[in-house]
């Protein structure tokens, strides 16, 4: 690698390392799948991947990643043919190796080379060298062939990084590959792929035909068809493998320099190109590639190439072996060599040129100028810097409060303006469509982050020696992207927990009557307004004594108060930082740092956490997560001159009550009354210390919050309205404030606080405990 | 807001990046004289409506709407343990920037963009004592005026400060 490295180049690195980075943490699940069930598509796509690895690192010069992935695919080609047996040991090989790529790609990412990786490249490759060589040793039913044999004692090089071709080009022996069911995401990749190979072939050919002289292009381009034509006859798509086959034909005898029935063809492969861009966007629309006329334009492409003299000569009866032999010697024209040799007479070789000429005059004639309609290729996706979309977003989040300061402007009230209010109507729904659309950029479906774990659980389940069947639910659930990215760590941590400690070991679970294989669960959905992320599993369960115990031996709570603590208290305490009640530290877990990670981050995307347990049943852990950046349906609601927001969805209905209904404790709770049920009253005013118009619960509105399957009655002034609010956060500055979730801007300016009903009803749980505790 | 108006020409000296070194805002509170470095100002508002958060120690006034943002409004008065005042047309919030996080600080009345070279400025006196000691970056000597030059990082994030607002936050609950 030269030290030397511009911009271009530090562009095509980066987008090396990501693509290679999404490409392995897409398929590390696979091939641990892999162990369990080998299918040949499974298998493909990950020889695919190293494939690829290995092929843009040998382009970019990272020759430890390229020496590694090469003898990874070397060893899933043998796997794949067949000649060695899947092994346990081959998944967690290829999974380091996943994890010597993940390593070398951040160095790459950092330093813009790999040399730090040769150490770790030798020790990969040798092992990988190591396992094809013993599975070879006791494997040796199959006579392996010599050169697939070949790479697995040499030393790979850069040069050899074509030795294996792909599966992709042995497109004429398809009978011999499986059936293959055609998944979306493979067809996604054929067509983002295809769409990339005719790209760089449409251009090559436009430079091609600007300047015919330049040959070095036509090898280019020759390669992008073909690659081209290999994935088409890997997917099956017969027609586009035909057009490309003859297209690469015409480049062939232009690269080996023969005369074409025009000067430059460019035009037309260019117009066979757009065919095949066509048919490439009909298989992303889920067809299956398809082209009209296909014959036709065959036809038109063959009229390019007029045949060689020597074919024409074999037609004329001379023998075929002699015309190879001559072309083989050729120096001189083939037709005079014959002649020398006595293999042809002067008449035939006469009207062999004289055919050949004919035919390239009238293929001249026939091959008419082409018109290119081109049809514009599809785009899939397109990488954008976050901060980018971040400020997009925030730009549009402060739109929907001018639109909304400029339709409310306290100037135009009680003023006629029926054309004025159209437009704004108008505008509001633009606004709002606006919104909704940017606020969906920002979310990505959590299975990438839940597809990440099924490795994690594989690792673990291996050290731990336990069995664990990993159920994913929800991965189409959408959060926003930095959520996702806090709540990884903590997910880790649960899972870990739950395979650690909440899973007993097989014998255990035989014992208690469960099923050997512990089952752990992850599942996202959306909930009251909010995504919860839960992990659940079937294992033994949180053991309430001993968490007290530790409590106790902790100085967290005095032991008289153990007795009356709830469940839920209880199973709390397991976030507090440096908890464990864990006999032993594990290299897996136990030093009681893993549940202060979770509660500090969802502290962070101000979360919260659920726990509920049951002996021997399991546990089971919820995140709730706000929605960030979320518009809710928010009544406003007001105390004496402030107003606030309360999220309609936790609201199940609003009276003004009597005071009949209104009862009081002695421990001076106040309860209202509603049907057959008792619920206590939260004082708005209290919370925020503000003065209300009247303090007699007859005067005031109280409304009946529902929060969990908890409920309490809010006491207000006034129902304001119904109003679609921007959710804001508090400044970081200011931090969590309890019983508030957030703020929103409302159509005067003012800056209204959106009330937390989980918070508010925490509160109250703490107004209990402290006049239990006084 | 013709108020703002007013602020016009220290505004401009504020945007005009290169000039900044040595440059301090100036603000009156309670009789005295205090600078800011400029560095820090993004820029000058009349007093507007403050939002109440509850559970907040009693110099967080609450939030204000800075056009779509909502940023937290800090009484200098109420933090250095001033007697109160009411607001009034010269009350002015100063809204500062430290480390992304935007804050306003609200002040009796701003005065001007004053030059102070490193030289004019003496070192804060050591036997600070009261509230608002610590926060003291140095005192300005221009000409005859002193003008207590405040630590805006230390003014917002010092470790006492947030464990007021934290322990505020603790007494609610």
């Amino acid at each position: 690698m030269s030290m030397e490295i511009d911009n271009d180049q530090i562009e095509i690195i980066q987008e090396f390392v990501t693509e290679s980075q999404d490409m392995i943490e897409q398929l590390e699940p696979q091939i641990i799948e892999l162990g369990q069930n080998s299918d040949p598509e499974t298998m493909n796509a990950i020889f695919r991947l190293f494939h690829s690895m290995k092929g843009s690192a040998g382009f970019l010069e990272f020759d430890h990643i390229t020496r590694v992935a090469h003898a990874a695919e070397n060893l899933l080609d043998l796997i794949r043919n067949g000649e060695i047996d899947l092994v346990p040991d081959h998944v967690s090989l290829l999974c380091s190796a996943c994890d010597f790529a993940k390593d070398a790609l951040e160095q790459v990412d950092s330093n813009y080379t790999d040399k730090m990786m040769a150490p770790a490249a030798d020790e990969m490759s040798e092992r990988l060298h190591q396992a094809i060589e013993v599975a070879k040793g006791g494997g040796a039913t199959i006579a392996a062939e010599p050169e697939v044999a070949a790479p697995a004692t040499e030393k790979p090089t850069a040069s050899e990084a074509t030795a294996p071709e792909p599966p992709v080009e042995e497109f004429s022996f398809p009978d011999e590959l499986p059936k293959l069911e055609i998944t979306d995401e493979m067809r996604l990749s054929f067509v983002q792929e295809g769409n990339e190979l005719l790209q760089n072939a449409e251009q090559g050919l436009l430079a091609w035909g600007e300047n015919p002289g330049d040959t070095d292009s036509i090898g280019d381009i020759f390669r992008q068809i073909h690659s081209f034509k290999g994935n088409c006859g890997f997917f099956g798509f017969s027609q586009m493998e035909k057009l490309g086959h003859q297209m690469e034909s015409i480049l062939d005898r232009v690269k080996s320099g023969s005369k074409l029935a025009i000067d430059n063809p460019a035009d037309q492969l260019l117009a066979a190109l757009d065919f095949l861009q066509q048919a490439t966007n009909d298989v992303s629309d889920g067809k299956e590639g398809l082209i009209d006329n296909l014959e036709e334009h065959l036809h038109n492409l063959q009229l390019l190439v007029p045949p060689l003299l020597g074919e024409i000569l074999v037609e004329e009866g001379v023998k075929p072996e002699a015309v190879a032999k001559a072309v083989e010697t050729q120096k001189k024209p083939v037709g005079e060599i014959l002649l020398e040799k006595g293999d042809a007479s002067p008449g035939q070789v006469d009207n062999a040129l004289k055919k050949q000429a004919a035919n390239l005059k009238k293929a001249k004639a026939e091959s008419k100028p082409v018109i290119r309609t081109k049809p514009p290729a599809k785009r899939q996706d397109i990488r954008v810097d976050l901060g980018k979309l971040d400020s997009l977003i925030n730009l549009i989040g402060e739109m929907v409060i001018a639109e909304n300061m400029l339709i409310h402007n306290p100037d135009l009230k009680g003023l006629e303006l029926e054309n004025f209010n159209k437009a704004g109507q108008h505008m509001s729904k633009l606004v709002r469509e606006l919104q909704e659309m940017a606020m969906t950029i920002r979310m990505i479906p959590v299975s990438g982050l839940f597809r990440r774990m099924i490795r994690l659980v594989h690792d673990i389940s291996v050290k731990a020696g336990k069995k664990v069947e990993l159920e994913l639910i929800g991965e189409e659930t959408e959060i926003d992207k930095t959520v996702i990215e806090t709540i990884t760590d903590p997910l880790v941590h649960l899972l870990r927990n739950s395979l650690d400690h909440g899973l007993e070991p097989p014998d255990e679970r035989v014992a208690a009557g469960k099923s050997e294989k512990g089952t752990v669960r992850l599942q996202a959905r959306h909930e009251e307004g909010e995504v919860w992320v839960t992990v659940e599993d079937d294992g033994r369960g949180l053991n309430r004594e001993k968490i007290l115990e530790k409590a106790i031996n902790k100085g967290l709570i005095e032991p008289e108060e153990a007795a009356e603590m709830k469940d839920r208290a209880i199973f709390n305490m397991i976030f507090a930082p440096g908890f464990s009640t864990a006999a032993q530290v594990t290299d897996i877990s136990g030093r009681g740092v893993g549940m202060d990670v979770v509660k500090r981050n969802l502290e962070k995307i101000k979360g919260k956490i659920d726990v509920s347990s049951a002996a021997g049943g399991g546990t089971r852990i919820d995140l709730r997560i706000p929605l960030t950046l979320a518009i809710i349906d928010g009544m406003v609601v007001r105390v004496g001159t402030t107003t606030c927001i309360v999220p309609t969805l936790s609201i199940l209905e609003a009276f003004r009550p009597v005071l009949e209904q209104i009862t009081n404790t002695p421990d001076k709770q106040e309860l209202a009354k509603v049907r057959d049920s008792f619920f206590p009253i939260i004082r708005l005013h209290e919370m925020l210390e503000k003065e209300p118009d009247s303090k007699n619960l007859d005067e005031g509105i109280l409304i009946v919050l529902e929060y969990q399957d908890t409920h309490f009655c809010l006491l207000v002034d006034e129902i304001l309205g119904q109003q679609q609010t921007v959710i804001k956060g508090l400044s970081d500055y200011i931090g969590n404030v309890s019983g508030v979730s957030g703020c929103t801007i409302l159509g005067d300016g003012g800056v209204s606080l959106i009330l937390d009903v989980g918070g508010l009803m925490e509160s109250i749980e703490n107004k209990a405990t402290k006049l239990i505790q006084a | 807001m013709a108020e703002d108006k007013r602020y016009d020409n220290v505004q401009e000296e504020i945007d005009s990046e290169d000039t900044q070194k040595d440059k301090y805002l100036t603000f009156h509170l309670a009789g005295e004289d205090y600078g800011i470095e400029i560095q820090y100002v993004i820029e000058i508002i009349g007093i507007q409506k403050i939002t109440d958060v509850p559970d907040m120690p009693a110099f967080i006034r609450g939030v204000i709407n800075l056009r779509g943002k909502v940023i937290p409004v800090m009484d200098v008065r109420a933090r250095f343990n001033l007697p109160d005042r009411d607001y009034d047309d010269r009350t002015c919030i100063i809204v500062v920037n430290i480390d992304e996080t935007e804050v306003g600080l609200v002040v009796d009345e701003v005065s001007e963009v004053s030059d102070i070279p490193e030289s004019n400025v003496e070192p804060p006196p050591k036997t600070g004592k009261g509230t608002g000691g610590q926060y003291i970056q140095g005192m300005g000597k221009i000409n005859n005026a002193v003008k207590i030059l405040l630590d805006v990082h230390k003014l917002l994030f010092s470790e006492e400060m947030m464990a007021l607002i934290a322990k505020a936050q603790e007494d609610h609950n």
